[in-house]
């Protein structure tokens, strides 16, 4: 009889457990998979009340984007300005990164703090002097001033997480082959970069996301022609009317490479939205 | 749980083989490899960040306007009006209750999902694949996803609301605004909270949980007593990670309301935004926005304590 009742007990329990849970989804998802599905109609079917989850989906929306609109070269700025600034970063964050591992540096603390502390500016208070420096040297409106200003958060970014990176690796390795006559840098480039491969990858995602999802600098720093995709989609809403098939098809393809490229590193996405605090 | 350990493992390694130069002079002694892989990163970095730093000083002193020819010398007025302007006080306030209110919901519902997760039966993996989805999505994305899902005329979820007789402007309402955009951080930043939470759960230690086993303890005697506290901390590095994007992000709230109406949903980093770009006063601006490095610089000290665990 005990053993009865306690098992209709836990079975009470896991159904409790999956509906909160499958609550919890449709509440993170809904939003998602009504913009997409949404994309998918025709400008009229969108606004049917009461609203259509079944409907005969349509890509003219995607299509008078890409042939009418200018969305092809937004995109294209987007790719640019988040890739270089990618590059940027994990180039020298990767160096410096294995430099502060394993160099003898005091305070250590400090340089913690400092690079932590410029990662999390807050955009707003870093807008107004990179505005002014750049107005200074006619970069507002140019691709190359929005790098700067990703770059600000970018490379302290990946020079943390590499630096996170790098300090896990047991250094005997790198010592062997220093004993064997191999030199500083060659230990570094053979040795420890090729054991660090899935975190650089990692880092590289994040800084790519990071970038690719900023409204606020790309909003002041870029100019017509320079415009990212976040911009070209406030602008949808902002000018006369709001254009909601196309902002809910442009709000797709910013999030879709980001869902796929994120989930491929979901493994180390803690840790980098932690700044390595939790691994 | 295993944080900071890796930040202390440099200091405790061994004297590393080719570590000695030759002699040769100071400068000579500086070239080591690490320095020179170090040097190009921290060029960079302190040039794009301390010398706008030091700018951003010199403007809050200045009678800055971005019309005006040259900046003139302006003592600590803009400092003074900082602390008397009601307008920046307000703004902090909406800060404090869009931070607080919205922390606290994503801590309780991020903190609950992750204890359901932890005791899923089954589908722990999916479960937590599409919890975390709304992370990915530009904030920008996030604001204007909420505006289509409000919006009073045709939107998902205020067609809801209307079959249950709430029926009202939700962005232009002074009373729904801010409820509004906390909601849209709560959705898009609670599976973060989860997501810390949980693998802090994944490596509780055992022995603890075992101990109040035997001892008979129910799930709610062991989640008070054994798996919260073990938490605590993990929970605060949430917490304050949270807190400081809180201060940098404005994108949602620009995209759905701009600050609106009446100011009731105007975070701080809009307020400078508005004085900066509306009103061109960017010697104010500047003061507000080290007024917010100052608030950011004081969270990331805390951080980096909790992270090196003392």
């Amino acid at each position: 009889m005990a053993k009865d009742k306690l098992t209709t007990r836990k079975i009470v329990t896991r159904v409790l457990i999956l509906t909160a849970l499958t609550i919890a989804m449709v509440w993170a998802l809904l939003p998602i998979v009504w913009m997409v599905l949404s994309s998918l109609k025709t400008e009229a079917g969108m606004f049917s009340m009461p609203p259509k989850f079944i409907f005969k989906p349509t890509f003219s929306t995607y299509a008078f984007m890409f042939d009418e609109g200018n969305f092809g070269q937004f995109l294209n700025n987007s790719l640019i300005a988040a890739g270089s600034s990618t590059v940027v970063a994990l180039l020298l964050g990767t160096f410096g990164g294995y430099a502060l591992a394993r160099g003898n540096y005091r305070g250590k603390k400090h340089i913690a703090f400092w690079i932590i502390s410029t990662r999390m500016t807050p955009i707003a208070a870093a807008i107004v002097p990179l505005y002014l420096i750049f107005a200074n040297f006619h970069l507002i409106g140019s691709t190359f001033g929005l790098v700067v200003a990703y770059t600000t958060f970018n490379l302290p970014f990946a020079l943390w997480m590499m630096m996170t990176f790098f300090a896990e690796l047991p250094p005997d390795m790198e010592h062997a082959a220093m004993v064997d006559g191999a030199t500083k840098f060659q230990a570094f480039y053979r040795i420890a970069l090729p054991q660090v491969a899935p975190g650089l990858v990692a880092t590289g995602i994040l800084c790519l996301m990071f970038a690719w999802n900023d409204f606020a600098f790309a909003s002041v720093f870029t100019g017509h022609d320079t415009q990212t995709i976040p911009v070209a989609a406030s602008l949808l809403v902002s000018q006369t009317g709001i254009a909601w098939g196309q902002a809910m098809a442009t709000g797709t393809v910013i999030i879709l490479p980001m869902v796929i490229a994120g989930l491929a590193v979901r493994k180390y996405l803690v840790r980098g939205l932690s700044m390595g605090a939790v691994k | 749980m295993s944080t900071g350990k890796s930040l202390e493992a440099p200091a405790q390694q061994q004297p590393q083989p080719s570590g000695s130069p030759k002699a040769g002079g100071r400068f000579k002694r500086l070239l080591t490899t690490e320095n020179l892989m170090l040097a190009p990163a921290i060029t960079v970095l302190a040039s794009i960040t301390i010398f706008p730093f030091l700018y951003l000083i010199y403007a809050s002193l200045m009678d800055f306007a971005l019309a005006m020819d040259d900046p003139t010398f302006a003592g600590l007025r803009n400092w003074v009006r900082l602390f008397k302007d009601p307008a920046i006080a307000q703004s902090w306030k909406v800060t404090l209750i869009y931070a607080v209110v919205g922390l606290g919901l994503e801590v309780i519902i991020g903190v609950g999902v992750a204890l359901l997760l932890y005791a899923t039966p089954w589908g722990r993996n999916i479960f937590v694949t599409l919890w975390m989805l709304p992370i990915f999505v530009a904030p920008v994305v996030a604001g204007l996803l909420g505006w289509f899902m409000l919006n009073s005329s045709y939107g998902l979820y205020a067609w809801v609301l209307q079959l249950v007789g709430i029926n009202t402007d939700i962005f232009g309402n002074v009373a729904t605004a801010l409820p509004a955009v906390i909601l849209i951080d709560v959705w898009e930043w609670t599976p973060l909270i989860t997501l810390i939470v949980l693998s802090g759960l994944q490596s509780l230690p055992s022995e603890p949980l075992e101990a109040a086993e035997v001892d008979g303890a129910s799930y709610w005697q062991k989640l008070r007593y054994v798996i919260l506290p073990l938490s605590a901390r993990i929970i605060v590095v949430a917490m304050l990670i949270r807190s400081m994007d809180i201060m940098r992000f404005i994108d949602t709230i620009f995209i759905t309301t701009a600050g609106g109406p009446a100011d009731s949903t105007k975070i701080i980093g809009l307020r400078l935004f508005e004085v900066a770009f509306r009103f061109m006063d960017i010697g104010y601006a500047a003061a507000i926005g080290l007024s917010m490095l100052f608030v950011t610089i004081l969270l990331g000290q805390a951080f980096v304590k909790v992270m090196y665990g003392r």
